[in-house]
This record gives structure tokens, sequence and C-alpha cells, in this order.
């Protein structure tokens, strides 16, 4: 779900970020659809390198973290168990009721290190993480959404219709990511997650463009 | 932590022994020696050894005239159910509630609220003769506090890892 979010929004705002800039300074259609189609791949390629080194790293740190957690159980296990009982205390349990839990747990040893790795490690999640799966989904979902504000450019002639009709589809795509996610999480009022993505994803391009504006001055300067 | 020679802290507290509840008062107890052993919880799955331990070699305290006392901030009725989770304990367990006693023989944990491992012997004048401490990983020799307990009783001066039946050090020397 992290990758896609993740990969559609940043396809999205950075595609239609790349087509405004250009529709800016360049008035050949052609010239603009090749560079942003030029942009999609390299951002698809990256973004999808990028999240498949990321949890590779991660999942190579935490079995290493895993293994040695597991090799100091098996030499003492009363560590994993007081380890656990505490948890279960601090999450509400009475320390006798805690150590009946730990105490049962304690029959199966494998299961025993399971749950200490969720509860008092935290291990669990990430541990089933696969890198390049991560990597796919995040480089298709950039592609996916780069496709929303460049579609229009492919369609619909004239630089300025173009643009016009590009940012209309980008907002609508944003708010249909954060609709989604909302689904997704079975929220009630499911338009209010589509808005907060919008806004969240419209205010961050806005404050590039304003820290843009600020910086131009130093080109004009240097140039 | 109290040394040797300090004035042992009294108490009065609240106590289970087995499935029985009651108080139990220093200045009650008629024993010569004391053995006051502080441990961190009820429930646990590090000290259940010690205490087991304290309380299989029971009979050879008493024969040394040596009361034995547990003693962890947890309430008496806890007490009382890990007194029936290992087996019936023959030995009291004080409910030092708040570490109030722990804290006056300077082994109450104040970080995490629970007395340390920690092990003294008060002698007839209700003065410590002995103190230990041992790391939360570490559990207590009882045959090593039997061996002091046995060593006081000769009020002779005993070598090191002196043992019964083995010599005593010139009766005119002090040390």
């Amino acid at each position: 779900m992290r990758e896609v979010v993740f990969g559609v929004q940043d396809g999205v705002l950075t595609t239609a970020g790349v087509l405004a800039g250009l529709s800016g300074a360049v008035s050949n259609h052609s010239q603009i659809v090749l560079a942003a189609l030029a942009s999609t791949a390299a951002g698809a390629l990256s973004m999808g390198a990028g999240a498949y080194l990321g949890t590779r790293a991660e999942t190579e740190v935490l079995a290493g973290e895993v293994a040695r957690t597991r090799l100091a159980a098996q030499r003492d296990p009363y560590v994993v168990q007081e380890a656990l009982l505490g948890e279960l205390e601090k999450q509400g349990l009475t320390r006798e009721a805690g150590y009946r839990v730990v105490q049962l747990l304690s029959t199966s040893p494998h299961l025993l290190f399971k749950t200490a790795e969720e509860k008092v490690y935290g291990l669990a999640g990430a541990m089933h993480a696969n890198a390049a799966l991560d990597g796919l989904v995040m480089g298709v979902a950039f592609a996916g959404g780069a496709l929303v504000p460049l579609l229009p450019y492919l369609l619909v002639p004239g630089n300025g219709a173009a643009l016009g009709s590009a940012l209309g589809a980008t907002a609508l795509a944003l708010f249909g990511v954060g609709y989604f996610e909302g689904w997704m999480a079975h929220r009630a009022e499911r338009w209010r997650s589509g808005m907060r993505f919008l806004s969240i994803a419209v205010g961050a391009a806005v404050a590039g463009y304003l820290i843009g504006l600020l910086i131009s001055p130093l080109g004009a300067a240097s140039g | 932590m109290l040394r040797p020679g300090d004035i042992a802290p009294p108490f009065d507290l609240p106590a289970a022994t087995g499935a029985s509840l009651g108080r139990v008062a220093l200045h009650a107890l008629s024993d010569e020696l004391i053995v006051l052993f502080f441990y961190p919880r009820d429930f646990s799955f590090i000290c259940p050894t010690e205490v087991t331990g304290f309380n299989t070699s029971l009979e050879q305290f008493r024969a040394e005239k040596c009361s034995v006392i547990g003693a962890s901030v947890d309430d008496a009725q806890s007490h009382q159910r890990w007194s029936a989770e290992l087996g019936g304990l023959g030995l009291p367990l004080l409910a030092d509630q708040g570490g109030q006693l722990a804290s006056a023989y300077g082994v109450l944990d104040e970080k995490e609220g629970v007395a340390m491992r920690a092990t003294f012997i008060i002698d007839q004048e209700r003065k410590i003769a002995f103190s230990e401490a041992c790391p939360i990983n570490v559990g207590r020799s009882v045959g090593e506090t039997l061996r002091i307990i046995r060593a006081l009783r000769t009020g002779r001066l005993c070598p090191a890892d002196w043992t019964p039946g083995a010599g005593f050090g010139p009766a005119d020397r002090k040390f």
C-alpha cells in the first residue's frame, strides 16, 4: 500500500511539475512530451531501484538483529521470557496473568520467540517485506501516476489546453488516491481522505514553487 | 546498601507463609540469626530457583537456629499465589509494598521500583552480620549463605572457604 500511494503521488506530481515547467519555457509540444516521457522513465526506474534497495537493506539489518536475538534467547531463554512478561504487563495484563501466558508460550520455544519478536523487539512486520516486489510496485505506480498528467498532452492539441487538462487530471488523481486510501481503511468519510491527500500534495508543490521563486534571484545574479 | 555492623532496620509487615496470611515482625523473631533475602518480583522467570532453593534448605537453616525470610514489593496475596505456584513454601514472604523496607536496607532499585537481588544476615544483636547483592541475571548461592551462617555460629576466626569440620584461625587473632 505504501509503495502504491507513494509511487502514484510522486509520479503524478513530478510529471505534472515537469510538464508545467517545460510548458512555460518551451513552445514545441513534441519536445515537451518527449522530455516528460524521459522524466517518467528515469523516475520510475529510480524510484523502483530506491524502493528495492531500501527494503532489502531494512530486511537484511532486521534479519541480522533477529538472528542475534535468537542466539541469545537459546542461550538464556529466561531473558526473552522476562522481557515478554514485562511487555505484557505494560500492555495491561496483571503480572500473574502475563506469567501464565508466557509460561504457556514457553511450551513452544518457536512460538515464544515469534511473540517476543513482535511484542518486545518490534521485528515482525518488516521481516516479511519482499524487496523485488516493493521495487516493482513502486516503479509501476510511479509510471502509472505519471501517465495521468501526460495523457492530456498526448490527446489534447495546444500547450495551454493540454496543461489545463493535465493539472485538472492531476488534482483528480491526487484526490482519487486519497479516496482510495480511505476506502481501503474503511473510513466513513472517504472524501476527507481525498481532500487531505490533495491539499498536502498541492501544498508541497506550492511550497516548492515558492522556494523556487525565492532562490531564483541567485540564478539571475550568477548568470 | 547496609554493611556488616549496621543496625538492621526493624520491620513489621504483612506476609504469606505458604497459604497462610499474617504478619512478621523483626522484634518478634526469637531465632539467633535471620536471613533476610530480597528479590525483585513474584511471578518471574529469574527469581524462582532462589526462593525454592532457600525453601529446600529450610530445615538446615532451622538446625542452625536461623530464620529465613524473603521480601519483595508484591502484596501478601500475590505472595500466597506465588507460593502455591512454587509448590508451597515453608518460609514467610514479606509484602514490602512501596519498597520502604528495601529502601531502608539500601537495596531498592528506584528506577524500576523493585528490590535488588540482595541477602542480609542479621545477628543476635539485630545488627547486620553479612550483606551481599547480585546482578539481576545471577542467582545467589543458598549453600554459600548456609556456610556463612554456620561460620558465624562458631564465633571463631574462619579462614577462606571454611566449611564445618575444617580448622579455625588462631584464637588470639581478630582477623
